[in-house]
């Protein structure tokens, strides 16, 4: 083991060269780490998407299918003008959805309006046409009453409380529970103007079928953020007229022939990664001719779109660097062996075995790795905190850009309908609203930081891809040493 | 102790050999000269001699193992100990520490006796303070005083010097001389010296002259 000692005498004899090496390896170092820090990042930024952006998959009515039936019915008939006709989702077909791996929960979603019977709905100056988007939702059962009822499993399921445009402000939420009740849960803007309270009771006169009037107990009083109401199309009803019931309430306003049914079912997949195998698990239990499942992972896909970006160059960075980082010390090194020929030579006239004077070199260049590593270290967070948030800053702007761009194309205006939005969890917001209406832009933005931090692991990770550049560079130089002859240097 | 056997040595065609049909005997406790012109081929045959290069024809034989049985690089780690005109030290390290440093490669018996190693460097006028120096700030005549102490605190019995006292002066060549022939008579080693100056030749025991590719006993 006198290589080890060898080395280290050289190292500490030859101190300016030691210094130049340190220095050099040390801004290879400093990449190499500032790389993998951005990679590691990057990962756990797209694992933190993963278990919070959550993804879903909502099983509706399918109207593509629908609509090419209306078609050709047209076709035939000249004589009446055909209707649209979509079949509302049955709960036994969600139940076998549910049963699949990576589904955590599902809630069951039914639109319909009834007007207000003893109290006033909240009147807007565009509420002439209070049957905005209405007809389109469930087919054209859904009536054209001043009060938009939105069954639902539970309220905090639901799009609006989840991203807390909406919030419970007195009493509670619609629960499972509240399943067969009467229950519902109104705005506090309608509760202001009927001075209505918790525990109080409402009357709702069904606007289909039996026409029916309900007495229903208020359960609670939420609060929608004022954006709410700007996102409503032309012809809407004020937000603050939309109630909350449990979907088997909502079902019995409609009429008998909806029990066990909703218009649209949405399931919260727990790891968003699997999107498309529940969703093609899921086809195969539904007739695709009535039904269609669509998935919603926009959130996560934006959040992992953008990380992969910044790995995939973090991870260029590495391998340029490393490589270049190889060749650099390379040729250091093959100038440092022409450099110490002689000592070469008298290491083979003493009879040092050949892989042992290699071995010396590669000391005392994992010696110099050691403090460049420390070195790394220290800057490491630094260079990469500047290039990490630099990246990131492009690439969230990229993506939220393209996002917003796919929704805005995606959206239906003032539709709504039995499948909101093609597959957006029900918003809260029974006349449509605004085309791809999201907060998933500022969400994801916040997911998409990186939180670049230098850990032991991230030292010893550098360390290994220090050894293996300084092995490699030792091996590419070391060509010359297996070659040199004693004599040719000793002697000739 | 070392035997050549029809040793022969070329470089391109065996028409043009250094050397041929050599067949030479030295033993322990005995210094040699090998004398002749420049480019006779002396150093050639010590180099074989060290085994630093293999000869084209005939074998050496060590107290009877022909050297390349041994293996080259374990020949020279135990068995033979090289002394040339250019000192040939670890330019980085002080004397002691390419003392330590010879008896650490060579396996030496007194492997790590940095006593032992300080003795060998007083012995051949080395002071404290230049031993724990950079060898390179010391004279040439130093220097080559140091290289001759690594041969002596190595254990092998065969040590062969390449114009040792080449660059040194006439005071210093004495020194030197005295020493390889304490080595020789003093530590029962066989030293074989290549050199051009009759006054080295002269003060070993025996000596060779290398002409017309042959090897002639002048003493």
């Amino acid at each position: 083991m006198n290589f080890f000692k060898r080395a280290w005498l050289n190292l500490t004899a030859k101190k300016g060269r030691s210094i130049l090496l340190i220095l050099v390896t040390s801004a290879i170092m400093l990449f190499v780490l500032a790389g993998l820090l951005i990679r590691n990042a990057a990962d756990s930024a797209t694992s933190n998407a993963k278990r919070s952006v959550g993804a879903t998959v909502t099983l509706s009515a399918n109207r593509a299918a629908a609509f090419k039936q209306m078609r050709s019915r047209s076709s035939t008939s000249k004589t009446s003008r055909p209707k649209l006709t979509t079949s509302p989702v049955k709960l036994s077909d969600a139940k076998q959805i549910a049963q699949l791996s990576n589904i955590s929960s599902y809630s069951a979603t039914v639109s319909t309006s009834a007007n207000a019977t003893g109290f006033d709905a909240i009147s807007t100056s565009g509420n002439s046409a209070t049957n905005g988007g209405m007809g389109m939702k469930g087919g054209s059962t859904s009536g054209s009453g001043d009060i938009a009822i939105l069954g639902v499993t539970s309220t905090s399921s639901t799009s609006a409380f989840e991203e807390k445009s909406s919030k419970m402000t007195k009493g509670r939420g619609i629960t499972t529970s509240d399943e067969g009740t009467n229950h519902v849960v109104i705005e506090s803007e309608l509760a202001k103007q009927d001075n209505l309270s918790v525990g109080d009771s409402i009357k709702l006169k069904a606007t289909t079928g039996t026409k029916k009037t309900y007495t229903m107990t208020i359960v609670g009083i939420y609060k929608a953020s004022s954006s709410t109401s700007t996102q409503q199309g032309p012809g809407a009803t004020d937000p603050s007229n939309n109630v909350y019931t449990s979907y088997t309430f909502a079902n019995t306003v409609k009429g008998s022939k909806y029990k066990n049914t909703a218009d649209s079912v949405t399931f919260k997949v727990s790891n968003p990664a699997k999107v498309s195998t529940v969703k093609t698990a899921g086809k195969k239990l539904i007739n695709t001719s009535k039904y269609s499942l669509t998935t919603n992972d926009s959130s996560y896909q934006t959040v992992k779109a953008s990380m992969d970006n910044v790995k995939s160059f973090a991870d260029k960075i590495v391998w340029l660097v490393a490589i270049a980082g190889t060749i650099i010390l390379a040729l250091i090194v093959i100038l440092m062996i022409r450099e110490r020929r002689y000592e070469i030579g008298v290491l083979l006239s003493l009879g040092e075995a050949r892989w042992k004077i290699v071995a010396q070199f590669f000391v005392e260049m994992v010696m110099v790795l050691v403090v460049s590593i420390a070195i790394a270290g220290v800057g490491g967070k630094f260079v990469g905190n500047q290039l990490g948030q630099q990246l990131v800053s492009q690439q969230t702007t990229t993506a939220t850009t393209s996002s917003t761009a796919t929704q805005t194309q995606g959206g239906q205006p003032g539709g709504g309908g039995s499948a909101p939005s093609g597959n957006r969890k029900p918003s809260g917001n029974m006349n449509g609203g605004a085309p791809g209406s999201s907060t998933s832009g500022t969400s994801t933005q916040k997911q998409a930081e990186l939180d670049v931090s230098v850990t032991v692991l991230n030292l010893v990770e550098l360390g290994g891809f220090g050894l293996a550049i300084m092995f490699l560079s030792i091996m590419l130089a070391s060509g010359g040493i297996l070659r040199l002859q004693p004599k040719k240097v000793l002697i000739d | 102790m070392l035997k050549t056997t029809d040793l022969g040595y070329w470089y391109d065609r065996q028409e043009n050999s250094l050397f041929e049909h050599v067949n030479l005997e030295f033993k322990s406790g005995t210094s040699y000269a090998i004398v002749g012109q420049s480019g006779s081929g002396k150093t050639t045959f010590l180099s074989l001699l060290a085994g630093l290069d293999k000869p084209r024809a005939g074998q050496i034989e060590l107290n009877g193992e022909p050297i390349n049985k041994i293996g080259l690089t374990s020949y020279r780690k135990s068995h033979v100990a090289i002394v040339f005109q250019s000192y040939n030290l670890f330019n980085y390290m002080s004397p002691l520490n390419n003392l330590l440093t010879a008896m650490a490669v060579t396996d030496s018996s007194h492997r790590g006796d940095k006593a032992f190693a300080t003795t060998m460097l007083c012995k051949l006028g080395i002071t404290d303070e230049q031993m724990t120096k950079n060898v390179q700030k010391l004279s040439g005549g130093q220097q080559q005083r140091v290289a001759i102490a690594c041969t002596m605190v190595c254990d092998a019995k065969l040590v062969v010097a390449d114009e040792p006292t080449g660059n040194l002066d006439e005071e210093n060549t004495k020194y030197v001389i005295e020493q390889f022939q304490k080595i020789a008579h003093d530590q029962h080693k066989c030293v074989i010296i290549v050199t051009h100056e009759s006054d080295v030749a002269k003060a070993c025991d025996h000596s060779y002259r290398l002409a017309k590719h042959e090897f002639v006993l002048e003493g």
